[in-house]
């Protein structure tokens, strides 16, 4: 084509005459002239290898050749210069008129053979112009055969073209490896069935077949192939019909592409699609995708439900103003503008939220900017988590841990009352102890108190005796006997007491008035009192209410205080009495109380109070006054058990006895009894009577 | 005027022996000592006293026992009895009632004059 451009463009042919007869030569070369309207550019050479060289130095684009040349002869001379320029059209002109000769060159591929002298030129000159017409068409034949085998060789997807039978007639190169052919060519006259599956040949045949009858075309299928071993791909298929140049549908062609691997990372995608899908389904946060406008672009089901709607597709193109209140969806709407315009992402922000049925519920939101491949921002996706339960837990266990706070207190205040309980517990043991320590006393005492007393009756009546023996005027000798008399009554003072005591066992209760007792008491002490100079001094109260007490051994309590205090003064002073009522408010109780004895709030008590203007008790003996044998007396002037007695009477009566110095000197015991209903007195250290 | 006979039972003889001089050294009393409570009777009924002096608390017998016998005695219930006791308490004496109830108690040790005064009183 490119030569023929040139030509028409009116640049010569050229021409290699290759003839060895100079006036062969010269003659050809003015018929070309001349027929050839000097559209020719001839050039001579005189042998084969003259001509031959010409050909290799280039640029010859048709060869005219005499057969008879001096280095070569006859169609040799044909083969030689075609094998040397192949591409080169050449036109045979031959003296010799041999029709096998000529058929010969020409099936060899020469364009023409020309027979010398028969012609004017002109046919010279079509000869060669339609040579190299004919060798141009057929290089370009060639060239598209090429392309078209260049293509079926080498491209990877699978072409081929079948007959009406659908059998193959051409098939590429990768078609044949898939069918494990050496060459294409092996395919031809085969089917489907001889590769496939019958099910997939079958189903093939039936659509070529319709495309056969039809002349549609089966465009862009997506097909299974299975192959006969069991192997199979999935394959992208275009059908189409293969017509001739008339339209005639002589078969098909067509074109299948190897999409496996698409295939499957599609099946994967859509599995984890699916997957996805349902995870964000099944996942009980509300999970939502808006677009920039706010409106809804997708959500999973837990979002349709907590908004009330059938399903999530409901929402799409919705927004929050359609589901909340007004303000409510006004501040989600600014919530997410700043998400937008990626200012800040809401990070599990928990508020308390109003909804349109009137429920307020706390939710956790996350919401973050969703953007696109390109990184801009087209909307945002919401996570939102309904948290009202884990706030009303945690409001409870507020208020759990604010009780348990509380009964913690309360426990260590039990704790505090357990151990003071326990303290009074030991005291009260304690005082067991003491008590029974006093029982083993008394028995001792009253044990002891026969063989002493009767020792001590012998000394005193032997003293009384001698006092009356002549003797006795002796100043020496009567002061020793009234020291021995003084010696044998304290002794019997001492064991007296512990009778005294040992003997307070049972109580002979009447109700009593206690002011009447304490007249009787200070009747019997009035001898001391006056003698010591003492004034008493009696504050009681009017119309005290009587107390169940045995008046004997109660007279011996007063009259021990009032000795007591008696002592305690010695010379000048005043013994002031008083009497009252009062009503228990406190209720203090003492360590060892036994909780019969223990006072009630409401009680009325009977109080009598002897107050003393004497020394006092000295601070660290105050807690022993009760003790047996204790005493603040000189030796000899008391014997240590008073006080004990008297506390053990009082004990007996369920009343109770204190004993203080007073700021202004001196001493107080404080008596408090029962009103009304005394106790029956059994003795608090119990043991049998001895009498 | 005839002396008083007093028998004096108790099981301290030191204590009867100085009762017995100091009663005798008045010159009022003539004074029989029993030393066992058990034989108080038989000695009672030798001696025929005016008065008895009896300790509660004896050896195999006391004077309660000896009392109840005495009552039960023709010739000796009407001889007037003085308890003398060592250990016994006022209110011991009351609780206790009974065979001694009623009968005045001297409580040892006790003063030669109180006794004196208590004898008489009972004897008269």
């Amino acid at each position: 084509m490119a030569n023929n451009d040139e030509s028409n463009n009116g640049k010569k042919l050229r021409v290699l005459l290759i003839e060895d007869s100079p006036t062969c030569a010269a003659l050809a070369r003015a018929q070309l002239a001349e027929a050839g309207k000097d559209a020719f550019e001839v050039t001579v050479a005189d042998c084969l290898a003259k001509g031959l060289e010409q050909l290799s130095a280039g640029g010859v684009e048709v060869v005219l050749l005499d057969l008879t040349l001096p280095d070569c002869w006859g169609l040799d001379t044909f083969l030689r210069v075609h094998q040397h320029a192949p591409h080169v059209p050449v036109v045979v002109m031959s003296g010799m008129d041999d029709q096998e000769l000529a058929l010969r060159t020409v099936h060899e591929g020469a364009q023409d053979y020309l027979v010398k002298g028969r012609d004017d030129g002109s046919l010279m000159v079509r000869a060669i112009q339609y040579g190299v017409e004919r060798q141009r068409l057929r290089q370009e034949l060639a060239r598209e055969q090429n392309l078209l085998r260049t293509l079926l060789d080498s491209v990877p997807d699978r072409i081929y073209f079948k007959d009406r039978q659908s059998r193959f007639l051409l098939i590429s190169r990768a078609m044949a490896r898939l069918f494990h052919l050496d060459s294409p060519e092996q395919a031809q006259g085969k089917t489907d069935f001889d590769f496939f599956t019958e099910e997939h040949a079958r189903q093939a045949f039936a659509d070529e077949q319709r495309i056969l009858q039809s002349g549609e075309p089966v465009l862009d299928k997506v097909e299974k192939e299975t192959f006969a071993g069991g192997r199979s791909l999935w394959a992208l298929t275009s059908k189409l019909p293969l017509r001739t140049q008339d339209g005639e549908i002589v078969g098909t062609f067509g074109v299948s592409k190897d999409i496996t691997s698409l295939k499957l990372l599609e099946e994967e995608l859509a599995q984890e699609r699916t997957f996805l899908r349902a995870v964000i389904d099944a996942i009980p946060d509300q999970i939502y995708v808006k677009d920039i406008g706010g409106r809804f672009t997708d959500a999973n089901r837990a979002t349709a439900r907590s908004l009330d709607v059938a399903s999530a597709d409901e929402l799409v193109g919705r927004c929050d103003f359609d589901f909340f209140p007004a303000d409510v969806a006004a501040g989600f709407a600014a919530e997410e503008r700043a998400v937008l315009d990626g200012i800040l992402p809401a990070l599990h922000r928990e508020s308390a939220i109003a909804f349109k049925d009137g429920q307020t519920r706390w939710i956790a939101t996350t919401k973050v900017p969703l953007r696109d491949s390109q990184g801009r921002i087209i909307g945002l996706v919401g996570i939102n988590n309904d948290v009202t339960e884990r706030k009303r837990a945690e409001d409870q266990l507020h208020d759990l841990n604010f009780d348990l706070a509380r009964s913690q207190n309360e426990l260590l205040g039990v704790l505090d009352d357990l151990k003071k309980s326990h303290a009074d517990l030991k005291a009260a043991q304690m005082q067991l102890i003491e008590a029974e320590k006093l029982e083993s006393v008394g028995r001792i005492a009253a044990g002891v108190a026969h063989e002493v007393k009767n020792p001590l009756a012998i000394l005193l009546m032997g003293i009384d005796y001698l006092e009356s023996e002549p003797s006795a005027a002796d100043p020496g000798v009567a002061m020793i006997l009234k020291d021995m008399r003084d010696a044998v009554h304290r002794g019997d003072a001492i064991v007296r007491g512990l009778l005294d005591f040992s003997a307070v066992r049972k109580l002979d209760l009447e109700p009593t008035d206690l002011n009447a007792i304490i007249d009787k008491s200070l009747l019997l002490v009035r001898h001391e009192l006056v003698k010591a100079n003492l004034t008493a001094v009696r504050h009681f109260a009017d119309g005290l209410p009587p107390v169940m007490i045995d008046s004997i051994k109660m007279q011996q309590v007063f009259v021990n205080l009032f000795m007591n205090a008696v002592h305690a003064m010695k010379q000048e002073g005043t013994l002031t009495v008083t009497t009252r009522v009062r009503t228990v408010t406190d209720v203090a109780h003492n360590p060892g109380e036994r909780d019969a004895d223990r006072l009630r709030a409401g009680e009325l008590m009977v109080e009598a109070q002897v107050d003393d203007t004497g020394h006092g008790v000295a601070a660290d003996k105050i807690t022993k006054v009760f003790d047996p044998f204790f005493t603040t007396k000189p030796t000899g002037s008391g014997t240590g058990l008073g006080l004990t007695v008297v506390k053990k009477i009082i004990e007996l009566h369920g009343g109770q006895i204190q004993l203080m110095n007073r700021p202004e000197g001196g001493v107080r015991v404080v008596v408090a009894l029962r009103a009304g209903s005394g106790r029956v007195g059994d003795s608090p250290i119990g043991g049998s009577g001895i009498d | 005027m005839d002396k008083k006979r007093i028998l004096i039972v108790d099981d301290e003889p030191s204590f009867t022996r100085m009762v017995k001089l100091y009663l005798e050294k008045t010159n009022d009393y003539e004074v029989t000592e029993e030393n066992d409570g058990a034989k108080s009777i038989a000695t009672a009924r030798a001696c025929r006293p005016d008065l008895i002096l009896l300790d509660v608390i004896m050896p195999g017998c006391d004077g309660g026992d000896v009392v109840a016998q005495l009552r039960n005695d023709g010739d000796l219930k009407k001889v007037p009895v003085i308890f003398l006791t060592a250990t016994m308490s006022q209110e011991g004496m009351k609780a206790r009632g009974g065979a001694i109830a009623g009968f005045p108690v001297v409580v040892k040790p006790v003063d030669a004059k109180k006794l004196i005064k208590q004898i008489e009183k009972s004897l008269s």
